[in-house]
């Protein structure tokens, strides 16, 4: 903690946070985020527990998320009047004199790194522990050990239907290229914001700009994960590409769904899978993924409207530093997402 | 921000276009042919395929956390990187321990939580 005395600086309603005299960082809007959190997923749970569905608990899950709104709103109201003239830095090692803000960040992505680390470790065990369905269909056929009507339990990786033309690729090769332009994008709101001999107004529009930008990639890549997961789409003839019309599906058309007990990919004849694990690791690894986006998209919105007020300046420009550590940590993840659970 | 440059030029633009051209080869090496190329090396296409996702995945992870996340080119960048590693250990022990020391690990689970066997 810092030299702060109370008296002189009363503590305000919405938290200690008289930045300009050095006030301590405490606020306890992450343990209202924390419990709302908890909150949401155990009624989340409870609603939907084994298939079936017990409305009772909605008020539940309503109320956990009105907890999680409640937290964030008074971390608003905090950060609303941080004007960057005090970034506390860190006394002890060994993170002596780095702002303390940041090293959160990175303690809070390294607990993310676990998290992905958990889902990809179980995508690796699974993927190589279980054979193959394509595999598993190649041996049956030509041991002629078939058997129509049977469900057999393998593992049929969400690649197989994905990458089997480059329609069903599209979207998740545009997503890839949409969040690492967004990672450049956010780099640059955070070269203008902290650039000091700048014109005020041009700053302002250039950060605005460009945390703009990156907010509709990250809406982009939500729309299209929603087009590969549920909506599909249309390609119309066009004879002087050689392109036919057709109707791409999307996954939970084609019957991968998370679970799926009785799916037939369409290179197959007769043989019936059970896929539910295949599915659910496809689809809890690229949804996490994809709620990390969903989240980042709710933070942009806010440094948006923030850098569209003037919010910004090379004092406090490192906001957009920490949360362009948590954006590049979601390109991240896509990186190895990406090749491993759509291309492989 | 960086105080460097990458062949004489901003390291951001320089990262982005790296980044692009590594994520088109990933695409490409999908969509090409390499059943011939595999078998001269022993591997099955699927195999060499994933070889090459791997070889590309690592520099962009790499090129992403040291450029835009500035692990590397900053004061703080030595002790940030180490934090950013420290999971590793974790992950060493995950796959040593647990996965390398029970192959049956995916087959020899109780039937409750075996694939297709849990009822849903």
């Amino acid at each position: 903690m810092s030299g702060y005395d109370d008296s002189d600086h009363p503590v305000e309603p919405w938290g200690p946070h008289d930045w300009s005299h050095g006030a301590p960082h405490n606020s306890f809007s992450p343990i209202f985020m924390s419990m709302g959190i908890a909150l949401f997923l155990f009624m989340m749970a409870q609603a939907w527990s084994f298939g079936t569905y017990t409305p009772g608990y909605i008020p539940g899950i309503l109320l956990g998320l009105a907890i999680v709104g409640f937290g964030l709103f008074i971390f608003w109201r905090q950060d609303i009047s941080f004007d960057g003239s005090y970034e506390p830095r860190s006394s002890g090692v060994p993170f002596k004199n780095i702002q303390i803000r940041k090293v959160a960040v990175w303690v809070f992505l390294m607990s993310e790194m676990m998290v992905f680390t958990s889902l990809f470790s179980t995508y690796m065990r699974y993927r190589l522990g279980i054979e193959n369905c394509g595999d598993m269909y190649e041996r049956l056929e030509a041991s002629h050990e078939l058997v129509s009507g049977a469900t057999y339990t393998c593992f049929e990786p969400a690649s197989h239907l994905i990458a089997s033309s480059g329609w069903h690729l599209t979207p998740g090769a545009i997503n890839t290229f949409a969040l690492i332009l967004s990672s450049f994008t956010i780099v640059q709101a955070l070269r203008y914001a902290k650039m000091p001999d700048i014109d005020e107004e041009v700053r302002r529009r250039k950060v605005y700009r460009y945390l703009g930008s990156t907010w509709c990639l990250a809406v982009l890549f939500l729309t299209l994960k929603m087009v590969e997961w549920f909506i599909g789409f249309h390609i119309p003839e066009i004879g002087f590409l050689g392109i036919s019309e057709q109707n791409i599906h999307p996954l939970v058309a084609e019957g991968y769904t998370i679970n799926a007990d009785a799916y037939t990919h369409h290179d197959y004849h007769d043989f019936i899978m059970n896929i539910q694990v295949s599915a659910s690791l496809f689809y809890v690894t690229t949804g996490t993924h994809g709620a990390h986006v969903a989240g980042g998209i709710i933070g942009l919105s806010y440094m948006t409207y923030k850098a569209w007020r003037g919010g910004y300046t090379p004092t406090n420009a490192v906001s957009i530093e920490y949360f362009g550590l948590y954006w590049h940590f979601v390109d991240l993840v896509w990186v190895l997402v990406f090749p491993f659970f759509y291309l492989y | 921000m960086a105080h460097y440059k990458i062949l004489g030029r901003d390291p951001y633009w320089m990262n982005f276009f790296g980044l692009m051209i590594l994520t088109l080869i990933e695409v490409v090496a999908v969509y090409l042919p390499l059943g011939g190329v595999a078998g001269d090396y022993g591997m099955t296409e699927k195999q060499l395929t994933l070889w090459i996702l791997t070889f590309i995945a690592i520099p962009k992870f790499a090129m992403i956390a040291a450029i835009f996340m500035h692990l590397f080119g900053d004061e703080d960048s030595k002790i940030l990187t180490l934090t950013a590693l420290f999971p590793t250990f974790f992950i060493i022990v995950m796959v040593l321990f647990i996965g390398l020391t029970h192959p049956d690990a995916t087959t020899g689970l109780p039937a409750w939580c075996r694939p297709g066997t849990y009822g849903l």
